[in-house]
């Protein structure tokens, strides 16, 4: 019998196996989309113990990385779902040029803020693709979701992104 | 909305996002196993129910008591 097969008979040495074998990438993923290293290590541990709850659902010719990648997206999803700031930043008179390096900093700041008051699927979208530069197809796969339906998120969080900081005065160099 | 304006915001983005380090800083197996342990020992939500379930089932009708020693 395979790993995958024992893995799916419940064999707790399987499932190690995998966990050894697939922390790291698990981990590199969640940490792209939360950013947190403490919290990504959390999720990874809360991934793979749901990976080994669901595994009557895993099919043993199935690809297990893919699978559990889309768990660890679930869950990333949802965490920042939860911990999403709800107050948004004060307006300001919009045009304001910004050549101060310590102006700069505090614009990036405020971008990241108003970048996670976006709706969670539309930041994981946006984060992968825009900031971790990843293929479309990837995101897609892991998103469980079409290529489309990435592009359009990634378009909406643009959209949203850029009617909330001209609306707070800000304007990217 | 310009395409201008768009690669305003995609590269302003870039830049308030400083890359992560991707690397897995220790194993986690160890942490892992022990939820695994902590969630295996602790007794199902509907197994104390049935436990409460059958507590007052025997104090409403206590002859039950001798079909359930029965059915043992």
């Amino acid at each position: 019998m395979d790993l995958l097969q024992r893995f799916t008979h419940g064999e707790i040495d399987a499932f190690e196996t995998l966990v050894r074998q697939f922390q790291g990438d698990i981990y590199a993923w969640i940490v792209r989309i939360v950013r947190d290293p403490g919290v990504a290590e959390d999720l990874t541990v809360e991934t793979l113990w749901r990976v080994y709850r669901a595994r009557h659902r895993f099919r043993p010719d199935g690809n297990f990385g893919a699978w559990a990648r889309r768990i660890a997206t679930n869950l990333a999803i949802d965490h920042l779902r939860r911990n999403r700031p709800e107050q948004s930043f004060p307006t300001e008179p919009a045009g304001v040029p910004q050549p101060d390096p310590l102006v700069q900093r505090e614009t990036r700041e405020r971008i990241q803020q108003a970048f996670r008051r976006l709706p969670a699927k539309l930041q994981v979208a946006a984060t992968l693709a825009l900031v971790e530069e990843l293929p479309y197809e990837e995101i897609a796969n892991s998103l469980g979701t079409s290529v489309g339906a990435v592009k359009l998120r990634v378009f909406r969080a643009v959209r949203i992104l850029r009617k909330r900081l001209s609306q707070a005065g800000i304007t990217p160099d | 909305m310009t395409e201008h304006d768009d690669r305003k915001i995609r590269d302003a983005l870039k830049q308030s996002f400083p890359p992560v380090n991707t690397e897995l800083r220790r194993d986690l197996c160890p942490d892992i196993l022990r939820k695994f342990d902590a969630r295996q020992v602790g007794v199902p939500w509907y197994d104390w129910a049935l436990v409460g379930l059958s507590a007052v089932m025997f104090l409403a009708f206590p002859r039950l008591v001798l079909v359930f020693a029965y059915h043992l």
